[in-house]
């Protein structure tokens, strides 16, 4: 096929002039009509199908009971291909079926099998992929989807039954008790709480603070237990588990204990290298490892995404693992003697934990009022210069701690939020937005919490604020037509168009009623728990927000593939044709979803007009 | 003198019989169709010369492409301002190019006693035909397929009174099938191939005529 086959596309973009050739020269054609089967389990495939048109589904029939369903994990659309683990096995793993009317190539196995054995990189990429899934199902003795492992919850078989022993046993005898069952931690109840008791508190307990054998276990047992729901899923565990830097954490129904679960366990389960990534930040001693580290992200990304993880988890665990890698070069960078008198703050998109690639740095520092420490800026200089080489791009609008503006006392930030406040115009409402979504991410983080504490109060009931507060997320016009449907036919800013005004929106609701969370989901959840938004209004915005992300992410990752030096120009555009039609169907209802919130923000805020 | 096709055709399957082409005739039982088109240098057959043939062939519902035919001709005379403009092939294009005799060779390989398909195929057939008869002796004698009818007798049921739309653009858009590069012979063949393929198996387009 001449044209009509991309080879720009990865893994195809591997091959050589010639390689290319053969390829080209082998290809077939086929047609699917909707609902057809264009591989069926156990049956051998003809090849890896790469798709022209349309779209096919792999799913695989779960017995229910009497009842049989097809469960089905992924999509693929125009430019995907599918089939190639089946086609290397010889034996197709799943069903393969047309969603709807489907045209492939065809690339035969033969062929598939000679291109792989003439080019090593061709042959890793597929087998990259492969040696992932096939480490899965050695673990679960069946097949299983990549996608649907990532998916796992916590109830699935990983859930340990803890050690739990009454109030009043002696630290003597849950030693011995934990050497009988082999086990290196245990729950001590305490009326109707428990307490978790590890290895390390009873060497601690013994050797350090020299308490006696005989005293009780439940004193030195810590009260403060980190729960998960048994439906959480395993992905929340984990990033819990890197925030906390914990190793356990117990599984609550209810009010009920079920049991826990350890990180070991975790590990051993996610074979993917999140973890591993997680692992090389947490030991990283010197800048040189951290930014090896670092290094792995933009990777585990892709890999999360293309395995049709949600992108919501995947902003999670991405915020963790960027809040991780920042608060190391801190404690690496900032001498331990100034740590605890400065807070650093991470703002913007990335304070909110919504970013997914690596997005500028927006940061800050707040430090205490009348500090001395005259190699301040220098340090932080270098700590901005260092968070470029690790990939993360400098500011454009400049706010970063290499900055002397962005690095105030908490009196001046104060002072300065304030000034922002009165002001009013376009700049000072950026800044303060920007400054609203500030995390702390290192350092003292009570000296934030003094400054947002402040000037949440200092808002109460300011109303004239508000209403130019919210006011600019009103400024961009829905993308929409006259009659509702989507108004570019080619390319749409989806910054602009949707995500900015949902944030904006529900950032100055959330200020109003001083909701502390800054992801948006969250202050969203915390603004229905306050009954500000309805739940159905929320859980659709919601949605909404989800779907601009993740199709936004899903470009960005497109293009950052085609692009020679792997940045994206236009991270925020949407290029309409290459969504299929369900995806622009929703689209299209997502927007109509943020047309709705802007008149109730301009009801709300008096905006009219 | 203007004798009817079919009529010439058994005269030309006598006169065959025993020849080295007469498998040519032998009526065709599998179901295989090949999917031809040729791009000329005019739309009249008695001035047009052959630029390119692309074939591809049809295997029920796959369409072939691993099997196909793209030929560049040497630069015809007539390759002249006008048919550059809409193929695109320039002479220093066919700079590679065979000669028709070699060509004609290959398609007849290629085509065996298969069905043709085209988009108004009969032109392509008697553009070939009017380079094949010199040095055969016959004409092209397979069952041709046109699209257009094929498409016709699914979408007039729909249609209600007036004339359905039977430009290449239009069927291809209402089928839904991408244009893969318009204007070349293997391109076409491969479009039309596409089109054939979801006539026959998939369910009649759903649009608005």
């Amino acid at each position: 096929m001449p044209d009509s086959f991309k080879m720009t596309n990865l893994p195809f973009s591997l091959l050589d002039d010639k390689e290319q050739k053969v390829l080209r020269s082998s290809l077939d054609i086929g047609y699917y009509q909707k609902g057809e089967c264009i591989m069926t389990a156990g049956e051998e495939p003809e090849g890896v199908f790469i798709i022209l048109k349309g779209r096919v589904g792999e799913s695989e029939v779960v017995e229910e009971g009497e009842v049989s369903q097809e469960h089905v994990f992924v999509h693929y659309t125009n430019e995907d291909y599918f089939g190639g683990w089946s086609a290397i096995r010889g034996k197709a793993i799943h069903n393969f079926i047309a969603e709807e009317e489907t045209i492939c190539h065809v690339l035969p196995t033969k062929t598939l099998l000679d291109l792989m054995a003439s080019n090593n990189l061709f042959a890793d990429y597929f087998q990259q992929n492969l040696t992932a899934k096939t480490e899965i199902v050695q673990q679960h003795g069946k097949d299983q989807d990549m996608a649907e492992f990532m998916l796992a919850k916590v109830s699935d078989g990983l859930v340990r039954e803890p050690l739990v022993i009454m109030e009043g046993t002696t630290i003597r005898e849950a030693t011995l008790l934990m050497r009988e069952k082999k086990s290196d931690c245990l729950l001590v109840k305490r009326g109707n709480r428990y307490g978790m008791v590890t290895g390390t508190d009873l060497l601690d307990a013994v050797i350090v603070n020299e308490m006696s054998m005989d005293s009780e276990l439940a004193e030195i047992a810590s009260y403060r237990l980190i729960t998960v729901k048994p439906d959480d899923y395993l992905f929340n565990a984990l990033i819990i588990m890197t925030q906390q830097h914990i190793e356990r954490v117990v599984v609550m129904r209810d009010a009920e204990m079920t049991g826990i679960v350890e990180l070991t366990d975790v590990l051993s389960y996610f074979s993917s290298h999140s973890h591993v990534i997680g692992l090389r930040i947490e030991r990283a001693q010197t800048v040189e490892d951290l930014k090896e580290a670092a290094k792995g992200l933009d990777d585990l990304i892709k890999a999360l995404v293309s395995t049709g993880v949600k992108t919501r988890f995947v902003m999670d665990l991405l915020a963790a693992m960027n809040g991780r890698i920042i608060a190391k070069l801190f404690n690496i960078i900032i001498p331990s003697d100034m740590q605890p008198h400065v807070c650093l703050l991470v703002m913007g998109s990335e304070g909110r934990g919504e970013q997914i690639m690596k997005t500028d740095q927006d940061n800050a520092i707040i430090h205490r009022d009348g500090l001395v420490w005259p190699a301040m800026q220098e340090t932080l200089n270098r700590f901005s210069k260092t968070l470029i080489e690790f990939g993360f791009p400098p500011c454009p609008g400049n706010i970063m701690v290499s900055n002397p503006a962005w690095v105030r006392s908490l009196g001046d930030w104060t002072k300065m939020l304030q000034d922002w406040a009165d002001k009013c115009d376009g700049d000072a409402q950026m800044n303060l937005a920007i400054a609203l979504d500030a995390k702390p991410v290192a350092g003292n983080p009570a000296i934030f919490k003094a400054s947002r504490n402040w000037f949440m109060r200092h808002l109460r009931n300011n109303d004239v604020f508000f209403s130019h507060f919210a006011k600019a997320s009103l400024e961009f016009d829905t993308p929409l037509t006259f009659f509702g449907n989507l108004k570019d036919k080619g390319e749409l800013d989806i910054k602009k168009g949707g995500i900015f005004p949902i944030v904006h929106g529900i950032r100055s609701i959330a200020l109003e009623y001083r909701v502390k969370p800054t992801n948006t989901f969250e202050r969203i959840e915390a603004l229905v728990e306050l009954g500000q938004i309805k739940e159905k209004h929320g859980k659709d915005i919601t949605e909404a927000l989800s779907l601009f992300i993740s199709l936004r992410l899903r470009q960005q990752i497109k293009r950052m593939e085609c692009s020679d030096d792997g940045h994206d120009q236009t991270p925020n555009v949407i290029e309409l044709q290459s969504l299929d039609k369900l995806e622009r169907d929703l689209l299209r209802d997502a927007l109509h979803i943020v047309k709705g919130f802007k008149k109730h923000l301009e009801l709300r805020y008096h905006l009219g007009g | 003198m203007i004798i009817p096709r079919a009529v010439r055709r058994i005269k030309e399957k006598y006169d065959h019989k025993s020849g080295p082409h007469s498998h040519l005739f032998e009526p065709y039982d599998g179901d295989e169709v090949v999917s031809l088109d040729c791009e000329t240098t005019s739309l009249d057959v008695k001035q047009g010369e052959i630029v390119s043939i692309g074939a591809v062939k049809i295997r029920g519902r796959k369409v072939l492409s691993s099997e196909r035919l793209d030929i560049k001709l040497k630069p015809p005379k007539s390759l002249t301002g006008d048919s550059i403009k809409i193929h695109k092939i320039r002479e220093s294009d066919l700079a590679e190019g065979i000669d028709i005799e070699d060509a004609l060779q290959q398609v007849l390989d290629f085509v065996g006693n298969r069905p043709i398909l085209g988009y108004y195929v009969n032109y392509d057939i008697r553009m070939l035909d009017k380079f094949i008869r010199p040095s055969y002796g016959f004409g092209l004698p397979n069952k041709a397929i046109e699209l257009s009818h094929v498409y016709h007798d699914i979408i007039k049921w729909k249609a209600i009174g007036g004339n359905v739309d039977l430009r290449f653009d239009t069927i291809s858009k209402q089928l839904d099938i991408p244009m893969l590069e318009r204007h070349t012979a293997i391109g076409d063949a491969l479009t039309v191939a596409l089109m054939y393929v979801r006539l026959k198996y998939g369910d009649p387009p759903e649009a608005h005529y």
